[in-house]
């Protein structure tokens, strides 16, 4: 399953098989679209028709400073997550099918556990009185605490974390499509492995981390969790500052734009990826 | 992103009201829930045969979304005193019936015609006695990094309290504090602000101090209430407390207008305040409960501790709550 198979059945599914989509497309249609329409409306009517939301949104450094933070961590996020999940995803490509199935079981129990459990089990190990900081001040490797929390050090350790099985997933599946010949030829041809893997081996994984690195990224724009637990108030980001404008200000105007922001612009990047993943798969077939 | 979502389906879908002989009471969760329910909720089912179901957390997005969305599921509602005077103000709550609600033996401070008191607390300065050498004894030592070097913790949210103690620990005294200055407020939390843990509900300060995570802070009374309780390590000064409330209201248009104030009369008695103080460590705001509570519980209440005691002005905060956010937030994101 290559990430533009996947993309492509969707959109191709929707003509042919529209009957047994219905159900699906329904929910999204009362669930998602519905709510966006209405959030838009909020935006420009509450408290009084207008753009002063989007005029006090753009106009604010605070919002203008978090909508970037929010950017900066979750591609911080993403990248981390790729260098980290390429090495899985590969080993879990080769491996004997058995003991893949296995692995793969350990990485998706991951997903099985409640996020905030999982975010709370970081807390305690990453605080300054937690057992990182114990274990290394223990063995005299540091002498002061490392700030591994409340930072973007943190944030990015829990989100990473948590991202790691929807980079792996998508990773898993290009890489098995590859033929290993490919790699075996290169090798014949007098390739060192690390010109095998720059020249072959990633060019033809790209769209596996194109997929696996839109879904990572769009994902972690939205986080709540793990950045309020696990940054800290300069790493603030943007899916808080809405929680806070609407829950304590009241502010569902101000609210609703910066939402509305951050989907128009998400659905800007990936519309920009669909394309570029596109064209490089055309420059690699050539 | 899943809150707004969550908002509007709330007003899309017609949620399941409370039948006629039932109620919604809608809290923070936690231990203080827990308590309202023992004190108030199961007493008063008991003798009115009014079922109180319980909700929450408190979320005042969600309640003006009801409001405006004339779809109000909630009938009683614990909110912080400042929100109350906002949102009376901005006709989201139904007056007090105080035919129904006896007002004589209510403090004056935590009550006014579209509330009642909850109950009161302070917020202290408390410590880890494992993690800090000597005993802070007030404000400004929570700002002197030198005398009391490592983390501190504060509120997180824009409310009550952080500027003040910022203002009090920079001198400025306790009957100057209004109107506040935010300048000098933050100039002062400027100079400790990348020291400061910042910790966003009451669990999360036990936690930190608990652990030793920050060596001390700016606590809920009732939080060091627990912790002490809890045989934790922990010392506290109530130098310069400051009190602040929580106070019940009933939502613009709730369909159990009559049940909801019924409910009132229940929670505000003596009795129900003080069977509350003594599970929670929260003091009474009916004038009368203290005279039915035992010695031990009164003394760790702040009505112990009004001599340097500071009442945060509610109206002001009410008045300046959207300013001082903004500030705030750009502050704390900078």
């Amino acid at each position: 399953m290559t990430a533009n198979a996947f993309t492509r059945q969707s959109f191709a599914g929707l003509p042919a098989g529209s009957g047994g989509a219905l159900p699906a497309l329904t929910l999204v249609g009362l669930f998602f679209i519905v709510p966006v329409v209405a959030l838009l409306l909020r935006s420009v009517t509450d408290p009084e028709p207008g753009l002063q939301n989007y005029a006090a949104l753009f106009g604010s450094g605070t919002y203008v400073r978090v909508f970037l933070n929010t950017f900066l961590v979750a591609a911080v996020v993403t990248a981390v997550t790729i260098v980290v999940a390429f090495p899985v995803a590969w080993m879990l490509a080769i491996m004997p099918p058995a003991l893949g199935s296995i692995v793969f079981g350990i990485i998706l129990l991951s997903m099985w556990t409640n996020l905030l459990t999982r975010t709370y089990a970081w807390m305690v190990l990453l605080q300054r009185t937690g057992v990182i900081n114990r274990t290394l001040m223990g063995l005299g490797i540091i002498h002061e605490p490392l700030p591994l929390i409340n930072n973007l050090t943190g944030v990015t350790i829990g989100m990473v974390y948590i991202m790691l099985p929807f980079m792996i997933l998508p990773l898993v599946g290009t890489l098995r499509a590859i033929d290993p010949m490919t790699l075996r030829a290169a090798a014949l041809c007098g390739a060192s492995p690390l010109q095998a893997f720059r020249r072959i081996l990633l060019p033809l994984s790209l769209p596996g981390i194109a997929a696996g690195g839109l879904m990572v990224f769009v994902m972690s724009l939205g986080y709540f969790v793990t950045p309020a637990l696990l940054g800290g108030t300069s790493n603030m980001m943007l899916a808080e500052m809405i929680a806070q404008t609407v829950q304590s200000l009241l502010n569902w105007g101000l609210g609703s734009a910066a939402a509305f922001v951050l989907l128009v612009v998400t659905m800007v990047l990936y519309a920009i990826q669909l394309r570029m993943v596109g064209a490089r798969r055309l420059a690699g077939g050539l | 992103m899943r809150l707004i979502l969550a908002g509007v389906l709330a007003g899309l879908l017609t949620a399941t009201a409370a039948q006629a002989n039932e109620m919604v009471f809608t809290s923070w969760g936690g231990t203080t829930q827990e308590a309202q329910t023992k004190s108030w909720a199961e007493p008063f089912a008991a003798s009115s045969g009014i079922k109180v179901l319980q909700d929450g957390p408190t979320d005042y997005g969600k309640l003006k979304a009801m409001v405006d969305a004339k779809n109000v599921t909630w009938d009683v509602v614990d909110v912080e005193m400042d929100f109350a005077i906002k949102a009376a103000k901005d006709g989201l709550l139904e007056p007090i019936d105080f035919a129904v609600v006896p007002k004589a033996d209510l403090d004056p401070r935590f009550s006014n015609e579209h509330a009642v008191g909850s109950f009161y607390y302070s917020f202290v300065l408390a410590w880890n006695k494992g993690a800090v050498s000597g005993e802070p004894a007030s404000w400004a030592d929570m700002f002197d990094t030198k005398k009391f070097p490592g983390k501190r913790t504060f509120y997180k949210w824009s409310a009550p309290g952080v500027i003040e103690i910022a203002l009090l620990a920079d001198g400025v005294p306790a009957d100057k504090l209004y109107p506040l200055d935010l300048d000098r407020a933050f100039k002062k939390l400027d100079t400790i602000k990348s020291d400061i843990v910042w910790w966003g509900g009451g669990a999360e300060s036990q936690q930190l101090i608990a652990s030793g995570e920050a060596a001390f802070g700016q606590l809920w009374n009732g939080r060091v209430f627990a912790l002490e309780k809890d045989g934790a390590d922990v010392g506290v000064s109530w130098n310069q407390n400051l009190t602040a409330a929580d106070v019940l209201v009933v939502p613009k248009g709730a369909k159990n207008k009559d049940s909801a104030m019924k409910f009132l009369a229940a929670a505000t008695s003596p009795t129900g305040q003080t069977k509350f103080a003594e599970a929670s460590g929260y003091a009474p705001i009916n004038t009368k409960a203290k005279a039915e509570m035992p010695a031990d519980v009164v003394k760790g209440l702040p009505d112990a501790h009004v001599d340097g005691q500071i009442n945060l002005d509610m109206n002001y905060w009410a008045e300046h709550r959207d300013e001082i956010a903004t500030r705030w937030y750009a502050w704390q994101t900078k």
